[in-house]
């Protein structure tokens, strides 16, 4: 089931040396089940933040944040681990894979908290690393890999549990230009078959374009939302 | 839990590993070792005999006694059997470096005094009929290579022959012990051998005995025959102090001061020093864990799997240390003991001793991990991210 977000007078403040910084103002979004998003904005626009409240990383000073049916505002922190761990995957702009571990082990980590045994999980992480192409990687650690490599693991462990909600900061910042079309299509083609949701930060214009909608951001406040798809018809119509 | 992490983590840094975990074996051992000398000890004094009393100068165990005493001694009620003794302090001529105790004893009355010893190669009744013979103990024997009828050359300090010769001792017989109270590293010649030798002008050296060993009869109060004993000899010519074996025993021991309390401070600060060294490389590996902690926290695991990381670690670490000490003391107790037998018949790593090992290791595992494992906890997924990316 693709799960919608949504998001009620949102804010979130920092504060750092005494200041205070306040990075999403008030915001109002709703984000449709099953579609891939874009989020861009100068630095500073508060996209990050809004990942991670979307993902539960974080919580909201004040407003709703409400992913599916669940408002992650009313979830204490082990609540909210034991809620990332079922329903989102991360992508990150650095991979962030576990060094010491082979690529298969990485995307069997997210596995160990599910109810599987050993063998299914192994299963499992064949599976998706075989969805991402990199099936004759597996028993290779990361250093042996290719950042596009690196980046399609990460990709993988993220969608090890089949979580509903993938959320990616950045995922092809690291890369360069073809490794980074890779990548993105392999989100786009998670999107398009497995209707998964996905919400990406990027400042790459280019990598935006592959998402259903793109949504921008301005000091913390909503700017406005461009309908990729939207505009793609329209080209053809004309 | 991602167990694999656990060994994996340990294998990614394999030399610090390796120098922390061989930290913690030393540390153990030494701990261990340190214990197993005052269990030691402490079982020697334990298998004392209870029907045994010794009588020595209450100046000093330095000062014989006359052996006029021994007649005296022999009136008191409940004393069934008298046994001279005699240190030597002589050195072995083939070994100058090596040492073991030789005493001049009685020996119409000792075997039947020390029922923890049997003869196994040899006779008593041989060694009590040779005017020079003596009885050597197993290990000795081993040591040597000696065997029955070989004579043994023994240089005297205390007690030095006039021809400037050394003193020559033919084993009669080899003995053994089935109690930590006799060692298996002593030489037993005749007291009256050295008497004579004194007497004719053979030798010089102090007269008299060291200590006189008093066998109780059966039923025989021997706080009463202690009482007797000390006051018989109150008003001199030379005043005596009676204890049991076991007391005679631990005051021969506080002679080299208090050995118990020595070790365990060394222990205590070796331990100190091993604490904090195993912190210091937990918390290195928790900064350098920071990234990954933050990645599993993200990807759901819970605040009490990030602390069990590090603590586990830490104690993963100081088991395999303990293991390995263990290993190692298993390896070296036999040569250690027979090392140490002269002093410490009862040298052994028993299992208080492996059990006491386990729990230091155990114990300065948690110790080390609690503190990383905490800021672990409190770690935010953001926040351990954001640290490093």
């Amino acid at each position: 089931m693709a799960v919608p977000i949504t998001l009620r007078s949102v804010t979130k403040t920092y504060r750092r040396g005494g200041e205070s910084l306040r990075v999403l103002d008030e915001l109002d979004l709703l984000m449709d089940g099953g579609t891939f998003y874009a989020l861009m904005g100068p630095s500073g626009s508060g996209k990050t933040t809004l990942l991670n409240l979307c993902g539960g990383l974080d919580q909201a000073d004040q407003g709703l944040v409400q992913v599916g049916d669940t408002d992650l505002g009313q979830l204490a922190s082990g609540e909210l681990a034991k809620w990332r761990a079922a329903n989102v995957g991360f992508v990150f702009q650095g991979f962030n894979l576990l060094p010491v571990l082979t690529a298969r082990e990485n995307v069997e980590l997210p596995l160990l908290l599910a109810p599987l045994s050993k063998a299914q999980r192994r299963a499992q992480a064949e599976r998706v690393l075989e969805l991402v192409g990199l099936k004759d990687r597996m028993d290779h650690k990361p250093r042996e890999l290719s950042g596009g490599q690196e980046q399609r693991v990460a990709i993988a462990r993220a969608i090890a549990t089949d979580p509903q909600l993938i959320l990616a900061d950045e995922p092809t910042g690291d890369l360069d230009r073809t490794t980074a079309d890779s990548v993105l299509q392999l989100l786009q083609r998670l999107n398009r078959e497995l209707h998964k949701t996905i919400l990406m930060v990027t400042h790459d214009p280019q990598a935006a374009s592959y998402a259903d909608k793109v949504i921008h951001l301005d000091k913390g406040k909503l700017g406005r939302i461009e309908d990729n798809r939207q505009a793609a018809a329209d080209a053809k119509r004309n | 839990m991602p167990w694999n992490l656990l060994w994996r983590n340990l294998l990614g840094h394999p030399i610090r590993s390796l120098l922390t975990v061989l930290s913690v074996m030393v540390a153990v051992f030494l701990v261990s070792v340190l214990h197993a000398v005052v269990s030691g000890l402490d079982r020697t004094i334990d298998a004392a005999a209870s029907n045994r009393l010794l009588v020595q100068s209450a100046v000093s165990l330095f000062v014989n006694l006359p052996l006029g005493y021994q007649q005296k001694l022999a009136g008191v009620p409940g004393v069934e059997a008298i046994c001279k003794w005699q240190y030597f302090g002589g050195k072995y001529e083939q070994d100058k470096g090596g040492y073991f105790a030789q005493f001049g004893i009685d020996s119409a009355t000792f075997l039947n005094s020390y029922p923890e010893i049997s003869i196994v190669d040899g006779s008593y009744e041989e060694f009590a009929k040779g005017r020079t013979a003596c009885l050597v103990g197993t290990e000795l024997a081993e040591k040597y290579d000696w065997k029955v009828g070989q004579t043994v050359p023994i240089t005297g300090s205390l007690f030095q022959r006039t021809d400037e010769k050394p003193w020559e001792f033919t084993i009669a017989g080899i003995y053994t012990s089935n109690s930590a109270a006799v060692d298996k590293q002593t030489l037993w010649f005749h007291f009256d051998y050295l008497h004579e030798s004194l007497e004719q002008g053979g030798a010089s050296g102090p007269r008299g005995a060291g200590v006189y060993m008093l066998r109780i009869e059966k039923g025989a109060d021997p706080v009463a025959v202690q009482r007797t004993v000390d006051a018989m000899f109150e008003n001199g010519p030379q005043r005596v102090q009676t204890t049991t074996e076991a007391e005679f025993n631990r005051q021969f021991l506080s002679m080299l001061g208090d050995v118990p309390s020595m070790l365990q401070l060394v222990g205590g600060a070796v331990l100190f020093a091993i604490f904090f060294a195993v912190l210091n490389t937990m918390l290195m590996a928790a900064r350098e864990r920071t990234r990954d902690l933050g990645i599993l926290k993200a990807l759901g695991f819970s605040d009490g799997v990030a602390a069990a990381m590090l603590l586990g670690e830490s104690m993963l670490v100081c088991c395999l240390g303990a293991l390995l000490a263990g290993l190692l003391a298993i390896a070296i107790e036999t040569p250690m003991a027979a090392a140490t037998a002269s002093f410490i018949p009862g040298f052994g790593f028993d299992r208080t001793t492996l059990w006491l090992g386990t729990g230091i290791a155990l114990g300065t595992g948690v110790l080390s991990g609690l503190l990383p494992a905490y800021r672990a906890a409190r770690l935010t997924a953001i926040g351990a991210l954001r640290e490093v990316v």
